[in-house]
């Protein structure tokens, strides 16, 4: 029994089953509690956790992306502007949509700017939501400019309509475990070529492997990723507004990735869902959830570099029974390459 | 001819480190390239797999120019490369560190290249899943050796691939280059104390200050270091 898990296990990742089975967990809440506020705050979680398996897999590829709200923007908006002016309201079609269009958007451009190194790949990320923003503001007779889209019809499920809190909130559960899928395949499949190119791009080079190439690929669905996230927040708001998507929220996908640990695919599940709860919790708004997110990054990057997840391992390594899976990497708990000493 | 290089010219900065060198090295043979620190061994090496840029001069790998092409390209051309002082993927495993040589085989050939290396290296199949920056040196040596032959490179470039190790490793390292020369597989190495190298080696090019000083055949290089003291 063990041996046969174990043997899962090296195919699939332990932490990719844990966060899909965790994930699911999320579908008893619609179910379980009737307080708006928990439904609130639990759609919130999920748009999160979405969004942050992009910064996840860009991390992956020791790549800081602060580009999720231009591609949340592009997936929220395609989905809006496909339900007011085409009348399209199949939660199966706004998906591939809101997937798709910055999937699209992203192909040439990371094609383009892949080949930056470092500092100026992150720079580009950044003015890119502030492009987006301005095109918005733009074109006010697409997009509503400054007044967004408003009045969205809600989206039907395989003849099922997705109008109350409930559902809504379960459709959310059921894209967030699509989107833990898809960032698990990813992961895992390019396992060893993100793993090189994350320790020592030069050298995988050197060996033949085409970084640029595996650097798009994850770019284009770390795009796609925050779209759906994008999709999920326009349709918790019924409006796709320009403030949804404000260059600065990039900061709060970026830190609950590295709080909760970029080693490991459960890092942005624990980190969003941690965070956005405290944020609701001690109603911390706007930029003072900032400011208390910029300093969690900062006592993370310097003394737990690994996050709650990277700590947790590390703590359990040194401290803890010896673990039936054998060591936490071998056991893809923590992805390979990946930085989990403090 | 396997590799051609004419004229090679390589600059850091200001620094030339490799001046007019021309060297050649014929299918199935195995070249040595001796010199003290600094001589410029390394920068040829490099130059060849596309890790420093060329300043003047070309590189011909089996009929083609190779000097304008990214290095991966070079790497998927057929040429393996071990880089001087053991470099490894630290976190990945010991397994997949020796298969980032061979990305771009299926995973059947895969198989059978680490089933290969694993006879060669025994220490492979023993630590195969623990992280490569928990080898030691000489290790991480074996592990950065057995990636550069796991695709079965035409031409293997080794940069000092007996650096720091122990007698056995030596004589466990040179038999698996032996195993590599019986493939057909044309080598082209670097060393500053070349006495196992030697033996392994059918001709040599001596280096000092960026040029090629001298050239011959093992016996040759094997007096003139003698004489001038490179051992
Ligand atoms: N990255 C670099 N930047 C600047 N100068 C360099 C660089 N790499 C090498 N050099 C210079 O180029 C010259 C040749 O260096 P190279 O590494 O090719 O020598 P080598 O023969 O491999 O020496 P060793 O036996 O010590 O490895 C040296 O003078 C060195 O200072
Ligand atoms: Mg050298």
């Amino acid at each position: 029994m063990w041996r046969r898990a174990r043997s899962i296990s090296n195919v699939v990742g332990l932490g990719e089953i844990l966060s899909v089975v965790v994930l699911a967990l999320a579908f008893v809440i619609p179910v379980a509690s009737d307080s708006p506020f928990t439904h609130s705050v639990a759609n919130q979680t999920l748009i999160a956790i979405t969004a942050t398996f992009s910064v996840y897999i860009m991390l992956r590829m020791d790549l800081l992306t602060f580009a999720v709200p231009a591609f949340m923007g592009l997936g929220g908006y395609a989905v809006a502007l496909a339900g007011l002016r085409g009348g399209v309201t199949d939660a199966v079609a706004l998906t591939v949509l809101s997937f798709a269009v910055p999937a699209l958007v992203a192909l040439p451009l990371g094609a383009l700017i892949l080949r930056l190194r470092g500092v100026y790949f992150v720079l580009v990320t950044f003015v890119l939501t502030e492009i987006l923003l301005l095109v918005i503001f733009e074109t006010p007779g697409l997009t509503g400019g400054s007044n967004g889209l408003v009045g969205m019809p809600p989206i039907d499920l395989f003849g099922l309509s997705i109008a109350d809190n409930r559902q809504v909130l379960a459709f959310a559960a059921g894209i967030t475990v699509l989107a833990a899928i898809i960032t698990a395949a990813l992961t895992r499949y390019y396992r060893q070529h993100f793993a090189s190119i994350e320790e020592n791009e030069v050298l995988a080079q050197s060996l033949g492997l085409v970084v640029w190439r595996y650097k798009v690929i994850g770019f284009v669905v770390a795009a796609g990723l925050s779209g759906m996230a994008g999709f999920l927040l326009v349709n918790m708001l019924l409006t796709a507004h320009p403030t949804s998507f404000s260059p600065i929220s990039s900061v709060n996908y970026i830190a609950y990735a590295i709080v909760g640990g970029r080693s490991s695919i459960l890092g942005p599940i624990i980190g969003s869902t941690l965070l956005v709860w405290a944020a609701n919790i001690f109603s911390i708004q706007g930029e003072y959830s900032q400011g208390l997110f910029g300093l969690l990054i900062m006592i993370c990057v310097t003394l737990a570099k690994g996050g709650i997840v990277g700590t947790a391992i590390l703590l359990w390594e040194r401290y803890g029974p010896a673990w039936p899976w054998g060591a936490a990497r071998a056991s893809g708990l923590a992805a390979d390459g990946a930085r989990v000493r403090p | 001819m396997m590799l051609l290089v004419k004229d090679l010219e390589v600059r850091y900065g200001g620094i030339t480190a490799l001046r007019q060198v021309s060297i050649a090295v014929n299918k199935g043979e195995t070249v040595l390239l001796v010199g003290a620190n600094g001589a410029g061994k390394s920068s040829l090496i490099n130059a060849v797999i596309g890790l420093v840029p060329v300043c003047g001069g070309t590189i011909e790998f089996d009929g083609n120019r190779l000097d304008r092409l990214a290095c991966d390209r070079r790497a998927r051309a057929g040429i393996g490369y071990s880089p001087e002082g053991r470099r490894v993927f630290p976190s990945m495993s010991v397994a997949d560190n020796v298969l980032s040589g061979a990305f771009g085989l299926g995973r059947e050939r895969q198989r059978k290249a680490f089933a290969w290396l694993c006879e060669l290296f025994p220490l492979l199949a023993e630590r195969a899943r623990q992280p490569a920056g928990q080898l030691s040196g000489g290790e991480q040596q074996i592990v950065a050796l057995a990636r550069a032959m796991s695709s079965f490179p035409a031409l293997l470039l080794l940069d000092e691939p007996f650096l720091g190790l122990a007698p056995v490793w030596i004589a466990r390292i040179s038999e698996a280059i032996r195993q590599m020369q019986q493939r057909g597989t044309t080598i082209l190495m670097t060393e500053q104390m070349a006495r196992p190298a030697l033996k392994l080696a059918t001709r040599g090019y001596v280096m000092r200050g960026g040029e090629v000083r001298r050239s011959g055949t093992i016996a040759e290089i094997r007096e003139l270091a003698l004489a001038e003291e490179y051992l």
